[in-house]
């Protein structure tokens, strides 16, 4: 075990220092935040396999918190994106987590226009959890992690070789590190609340003619978690995101970038039998502030599937069996 | 399990390691005689056309813009960049046929949507 750990650990710093230059161009963030109930560190030998759909909506351009309509022409952007995500509990106090996107379309339409639609891969995730402390008396936990966006997917998708606006490539482009913290805590049989905070840096775009530095990126989010019946649970989220100002050649500050939106994320999951859990959420803002005149966020729903496969207790039956 | 992980971290190096990049066969076929805006500078959101002539056989026409997006295609192209775009934007043609291609840029500066007398 300790052989797979030490390599597998090699093998994401070494991801780390591959860091090829790609062609690159500005304002496009990669895979969104998927924002079901995180969890914290797997147990060893638990692995949890998920796929969820994301269908997003956004149309109302925003500045600093109001809506700006003195656009002469309407805008609505939507995408259809899936997202594969795989996490092993390599030891008790160790899980490592693969995700990946792929985008159905991105597609941006503005009146009378043709619409612009990109498709394709987004960016890949790689995280390692710990489970720093768990105490399963009390249903307390603290889970940090790290982890590495890379921009395995196509950042310069053309048509009839004219290149699509930033807006609907399906990857940043960027190479982003993040660190989260996951603190679970639950009271009673049915209620658990937990807090999640995330920091995201991307690193600087710097390619043949193009210069570009996404804002960081803090997300903080507050979980009530509520067992509405055998199988059934609820969760309630708020949740707040915010991304400073880019920057672009000479170092200048991309005014018209960075946002702060509070989002309301209500959730629910379903337990079925074997290990499958389906869960169904939306993202709803309640908050926007976007510098300079941006399109802001719409709303979001999701669905969910995950399947968890719990190795040492499959070999524990089974030896339990042969006896 | 183990092997599954490991196959799906080399996967994941040697995705992260491919890189894109274009071959560039230069061409002494093909000439560009001028690339040029109808209007330069542009408001944001505002639409200019950037048009290039070039002299050589069956020639075929990319556009790519740091900041901004185009419209339509060919010798001539609709660009325009929204208020996250302001600054001095490059917009590079690539003009290729069987021979190889050639490359020409063109600097477009977008300034505020404002009125910077009312804002």
């Amino acid at each position: 075990m300790w052989k797979v750990t030490n390599y597998c650990i090699g093998v994401f710093l070494l991801c780390l220092m591959l860091r090829n230059e790609s062609f690159a161009q500005c304002c496009s963030s990669g895979n969104p935040f998927i924002s079901d109930a995180e969890q914290p560190a797997l147990q060893s030998r638990v692995l949890t396999s998920s796929l969820a759909y994301r269908y997003s909506h956004s149309s109302k351009f925003y500045s600093d918190d109001s809506r700006f309509n003195d656009l002469p022409f309407e805008q609505i952007s939507t995408s259809n994106y899936i997202d594969l995500q795989v996490g092993y509990g390599i030891t008790n106090w160790l899980t490592v987590l693969v995700d990946l996107g792929y985008f159905f379309n991105k597609t941006l339409t503005t009146s009378g226009q043709d619409p612009y639609r990109g498709h394709g891969l987004g960016d890949l995730e790689l995280y390692v959890k710990f489970n720093a402390y768990n105490n399963p008396e009390s249903r307390f936990s603290v889970s940090p992690s790290i982890g590495v966006k890379f921009p395995i997917g196509i950042f310069d998708q053309e048509v009839d070789y004219v290149q699509l606006p930033i807006s609907v490539q399906p990857s940043s482009g960027s190479f982003k590190y993040t660190g989260n913290v996951f603190i679970s805590k639950g009271i009673g049989k049915k209620i658990a609340l937990a807090a999640f905070l995330s920091y995201e840096y991307s690193q600087l775009i710097n390619s043949e003619n193009f210069y570009y530095k996404y804002g960081d990126q803090w997300i903080g989010a507050l979980y009530f978690n509520y067992q509405i019946w055998k199988g059934l649970s609820m969760d309630i989220q708020f949740r707040n995101e915010y991304r400073a100002k880019s920057t672009r050649e000479n170092n200048e500050i991309v005014d018209a970038s960075g946002y702060d939106v509070l989002f309301f994320t209500p959730q629910l999951t379903y337990a079925f039998k074997h290990n499958w859990y389906l869960s169904a959420f939306s993202d709803i803002p309640v908050y926007k502030y976007y510098n300079g005149i941006q399109m802001s966020f719409g709303y979001a729903v999701s669905l969910r599937l995950t399947k968890k496969i719990d190795f040492f207790t499959i070999q524990a039956r089974k030896q339990a069996n042969k006896l | 399990m183990k092997r599954l992980f490991v196959v799906l971290f080399l996967s994941s190096v040697i995705l992260g390691a491919c890189s894109k990049k274009k071959d560039n066969n230069p061409s002494a076929d093909i000439k560009i005689l001028s690339l040029t805006a109808s209007v330069n500078p542009v408001k944001a959101w505002d639409t200019t056309v950037i048009t290039v002539e070039a002299l050589g056989d069956s020639l075929q026409y990319g556009w790519v813009a740091n900041h901004g997006s185009f419209k339509g295609g060919g010798k001539s192209i609709k660009y325009a960049a929204g208020q996250c775009c302001i600054g001095l934007n490059t917009i590079t043609c690539r003009i290729f046929n069987s021979t190889g291609e050639v490359t020409d840029t063109i600097m477009i500066r977008v300034t505020s949507y404002y009125d910077p007398k009312e804002k």
